[in-house]
């Protein structure tokens, strides 16, 4: 009977774990961020030029290198090329939640960030980043005739799966190398100070949870406390041999019949007698001690002093 | 020859202006004096002398005066400094949890286990940290600086250190010293408050000796432990898991060695280094302000919070509760997660009254529950504010 139900149990974390696994989302750590294409006056390269760029972010929390991936751009189907990102620059290590911006003039012999292929303004634009093992990370086509010069197609913030031309105006301005959203204010701060300026909301809610968490334990210990109850109980009256009942029956029996039991005992084995010389009188006594009333709980100890 | 002395006299002066002498402050004085202030309380009067020691031997090191244009590299707060290398278990929070770990090999949460109602005092007495973040608030920190500073009422020296690193790194060297300072005190604070709100009935209430608690239940309490909180509240996993995991190395049984370094040696390597590097960092120019004084005073306050709200549950709880099932209500102030302090003043008080009433154990419960309860609370702040 336990064997099926820890089966059942352990189906149903199978069947769980599976589901899970199924709605994952892509994990991978490198996204493309944001891409200028046709570039007029924008941000400028090492060498002082104006050349398209494709911004790639690290949205995980830890370094992520970049080396030995593969950026891929294809204008059209069937023409693909591919910039294979060279090893041994450590400039390829994007630390976390930070971006990398790599310049597409069709100049790799300028350095790292410079790729072997240009994008084309007037066509569409596939563009690809796969990891060293060719495993696609991410892809972004950008639609012919969307962007005009200096322009750029960006995910709405920093790895946000919307994207959104920037056209250079009001907030939608372009952000190579940086956050494509500027965070500068503390948004869980501000409206804390807005919503809950005397944190009686913060201290019901934190409250509740705390509660909640310390609950829940106490529900899990009431049970798991049960159990092991019954299961001691149960391994006692296997390993004496008696059954439910007539272990009820013992748990029953008051104190005098052990007293009486224990002193046929001790008559049995030492003092035979048929007539008794004393009188015995039993008294109930209460025992005020515990393992906890040693002393040794009781106060700090005394300093020794020499 | 003149030219000589003249060079020696240069040097000498030189030299002078290098000296403690030279650059002590009325700030550098009265940290001093708050340093010895603390080693006297350690050794005299034994108050924590394992954390105040150590403490109060790091106010001396952090306020000795230097000349702090010379880029000797000797502040707590210059950059590859020794002390500053040292300091960074506090700042990026590596210490806290690594304590944590060797609390929990240390501790016995049979008292718990046994009798799990008492887990919700540890949560009650939890309204210190947030009585304490609302007089923060209404004082005029912003909400960050009054989550940091309300923590102290959680009375977990480790659990105070590493959520200021994250929410107030600039208030952090006062809240340390004021919540280790406060632990260090309970002896003092909560005796009037547990007296005041409880009647002498109350006072001899005999509790129910605990059951006798498994091995199986105590290697389960860990891992259910970890698993119903930190998916509760990972944002506390840090500390949370570290005091579970430290608790299955003892409770296996398979794992002695580790229990026994992560509870001996481990944990008094971190103590020393946590309680002298937090000492240090009360460097009088960074520490002597007025917000300083505005946390020393609220640390107070929210002990007296938790320590009130902890005894009023208990009372309120006791409404609940079977004649034969009451809870002693001096045991309420024990779910400030001091451990083991705070649950030896219920033992203290609980047998001025009755001298045969041991309420030890029984405040180890609420007390190891104020432990969890109080790295919850941490971790909600964090995910609330951060």
């Amino acid at each position: 009977m336990n064997k099926t139900k820890i089966g059942i149990f352990l189906s149903l974390l199978l069947l769980i774990g599976l589901t899970s696994c199924g709605e994952q989302k892509s994990n991978s750590k490198l996204v493309l961020n944001e891409i200028l294409i046709n570039n007029q006056s924008n941000f400028q390269d090492d060498y002082g030029l104006h050349s398209a760029w494709i911004e790639i972010f690290n949205k995980s929390f830890g370094s992520t290198d970049l080396a030995a991936c593969l950026l891929k751009v294809s204008n059209q189907p069937g023409d693909t090329v591919t910039y294979f990102i060279p090893k041994g620059d450590i400039l390829t290590s994007v630390k976390p939640r930070q971006h990398a911006l790599f310049w597409a003039d069709g100049e790799p012999n300028r350095g790292t960030f410079h790729t072997s292929f240009k994008l084309n303004p007037k066509t569409a634009n596939w563009i690809g980043l796969f990891d060293s093992g060719k495993k696609l990370l991410d892809q972004i086509v950008v639609p012919a005739g969307t962007l005009g010069p200096n322009q750029s197609y960006a995910r709405v913030s920093d790895g946000a799966t919307e994207w959104e031309v920037k056209s250079g105006s009001g907030d939608k301005y372009v952000t190579p190398s940086t956050n494509n959203k500027t965070l500068d204010s503390n948004a869980k701060k501000e409206k804390f100070e807005e919503h809950d300026a005397n944190g009686i909301g913060m201290a019901i809610s934190a409250m509740s949870v705390v509660f909640c968490g310390l609950i829940l334990l106490f529900i899990a210990f009431k049970i798991v406390g049960k159990a092991a109850v019954n299961l001691s109980k149960r391994n006692a009256m296997k390993s004496k041999g008696i059954d439910k009942h007539e272990a009820k029956e013992l748990s029953q029996a008051p104190g005098e019949v052990y007293a009486a039991i224990s002193m046929a005992l001790h008559e049995m084995q030492d003092e035979v007698h048929d007539v008794e010389e004393t009188v015995l009188t039993i008294t109930r006594v209460k025992r005020s001690y515990s393992p906890w009333s040693s002393k040794i709980y009781t106060l700090r100890e005394t300093p020794s002093r020499k | 020859m003149g030219d000589f002395i003249n060079f020696l006299g240069n040097n000498l002066a030189d030299f002078w202006t290098y000296t403690g002498f030279a650059n002590a402050t009325v700030g550098h004085v009265v940290m001093i004096l708050v340093g010895l202030v603390f080693i006297y309380l350690a050794v005299a009067k034994e108050f924590e002398p394992m954390l105040l020691i150590p403490i109060g031997f790091g106010i001396l090191i952090g306020n000795i005066p230097f000349n702090m244009d010379a880029g000797l590299k000797v502040g707590i707060y210059e950059e590859g400094s020794v002390l500053n290398i040292l300091y960074q278990g506090v700042t990026s929070g590596w210490y806290p949890p690594l304590i944590f770990l060797g609390i929990g090999a240390m501790t016995d949460f049979s008292a718990l286990i046994s009798n799990p109602k008492l887990m919700l005092i540890g949560a009650a007495a939890q309204f210190g940290i947030f009585g304490a973040y609302m007089i923060a608030l209404a004082m005029g920190f912003d909400p960050m600086q009054a989550g940091a500073i309300g923590i102290i009422g959680g009375a977990d020296g480790p659990t105070a250190i590493f959520l200021s690193s994250k929410l107030a790194p600039n208030l952090m060297g006062a809240i340390a010293v004021s919540a280790y300072s406060y632990m260090a005190l309970v002896p003092v604070i909560q005796p009037p408050i547990m007296r005041l709100l409880t009647t002498k009935n109350e006072r001899i209430i005999r509790m129910k000796p605990p059951r006798a608690v498994s091995h199986t239940e105590k290697v389960i309490f860990p891992i259910i432990g970890l698993l119903l909180t930190c998916f509760l509240v990972p944002s506390g996993l840090p500390l949370l898991g570290m005091l579970f995991f430290g608790n299955l190395l003892k409770e296996s049984g398979v794992t002695r060695r580790l229990a026994n370094t992560a509870s001996g040696p481990l944990i008094d390597t971190i103590t020393i280094l946590l309680g002298l590097t937090v000492g240090a960092s009360t460097q009088a120019s960074e520490f002597l302000t007025f917000d300083s004084i505005k946390i020393f005073a609220l640390g107070a306050l929210s002990f007296v919070i938790a320590t009130t709200s902890g005894v009023i549950f208990v009372k309120i709880f006791n409404l609940f509760l079977k004649k034969d099932n009451k809870i002693n209500p001096l045991i309420g102030n024990a779910g400030v997660s001091a451990v083991p302090d705070s649950a030896r003043i219920s033992q203290v008080i609980g047998l001025e009254y009755d001298s045969t009433n041991y309420l030890l154990m029984h405040a180890m419960g609420p007390n190891v529950a104020g432990v969890i309860g109080s790295a919850v609370a941490a971790g909600i702040l964090l995910g609330f504010l951060m």
